[in-house]
């Protein structure tokens, strides 16, 4: 437990990859490889664009296993150091890539609107050393209150279907 | 942090079903025995308790005692637990960390054998 408040917004997670530098860099800003392993388990990402320059766009599409599921979230990159750091923004998005409020989309009250992740590569000679910030990311919503009304909403939208 | 990850994994592959997201969403306007859940599906009412049990053993809904109507309820708790963005984001991203792990373990596979 910390009482440092920037701990508790953001994701730090550092990992070692028995491959070399630049290929871990291919991995982060190459889409085809990107779409390989971006999001959890069955998860897939059929769409992965990435205009790599500062100011460029970044539009990914992520897809539950069953497909049911699509989330989009747009940004742009703030900071590219071939093949050290990589800076760039992310919001949910339409498939269009406008930005869309959280709410809108009927997630809680308490879902980022605007995060920021960071990749920080080092050389270890062979290895390479992979250190990934997600900065932006508020530690609670406030409780299931929010996931309630999500579900609510959910419960609308299903009876609207099944109605039809 | 191992464990809350498995917590976490059971509550988002139970969220990942149409069906199981349906039948959070009727019961979280109010509480309904097994029957009720099964009206709005062409599923037998085996495929929509197996459904339940998924949803009970990821903490999401708690059937109640009463032997004749054992009516189903929502418990928001796991919900409570992956509103917590910090750990669901992190969750995502060992996932994705896993899986960029093995993918590169296959390139390199794939490397060796084309240089053979």
């Amino acid at each position: 437990m910390t009482n440092n408040p920037s701990a508790q917004d953001a994701v730090v997670i550092e990992r070692i990859f028995n491959a070399p530098l630049h290929l871990i860099w291919q991995m982060w800003t190459d889409p085809k490889h990107y779409q390989q392993w971006y999001g959890p388990q069955g998860f897939t990402v059929p769409v992965a664009e990435m205009d790599l320059r500062v100011g460029g766009r970044r539009l990914v599409c992520m897809a539950s296993p069953d497909g049911s599921m699509k989330m989009w979230t747009v940004g742009e990159y703030v900071e590219i150091t071939p093949t050290t750091r990589l800076v760039y923004t992310e919001s949910p998005a339409d498939e269009q890539g406008n930005v869309v409020s959280p709410a809108a989309m009927g997630m809680p009250e308490g879902y980022p609107a605007t995060t920021t992740v960071t990749v920080a590569l080092e050389d270890l000679g062979g290895q390479t050393k992979m250190v990934m910030t997600h900065a932006g990311i508020p530690a609670d919503s406030g409780g299931g209150r929010g996931w309630k009304q999500a579900f609510d909403k959910l419960a609308d939208h299903i009876e609207a279907i099944l109605n039809k | 942090m191992r464990r809350e990850d498995d917590r976490l994994s059971q509550i988002f592959a139970a969220l990942a079903n149409p069906t199981r997201r349906a039948i959070l969403a009727r019961l979280a306007q109010g509480e309904a025995t097994v029957n009720e859940l099964a009206e709005p599906f062409d599923m037998s009412l085996p495929a929509i308790s197996k459904h339940i049990k998924v949803l009970e053993r990821a903490g999401l809904i708690i059937q109640g005692q009463q032997a004749q109507y054992r009516p189903c309820t929502l418990d928001v708790t796991p919900l409570e637990e992956i509103s917590r963005w910090t750990a669901q984001y992190r969750h995502i991203w060992e996932a994705s960390f896993d899986r960029m792990d093995a993918y590169l373990n296959e390139l390199n596979q794939q490397e060796k054998n084309h240089d053979q």
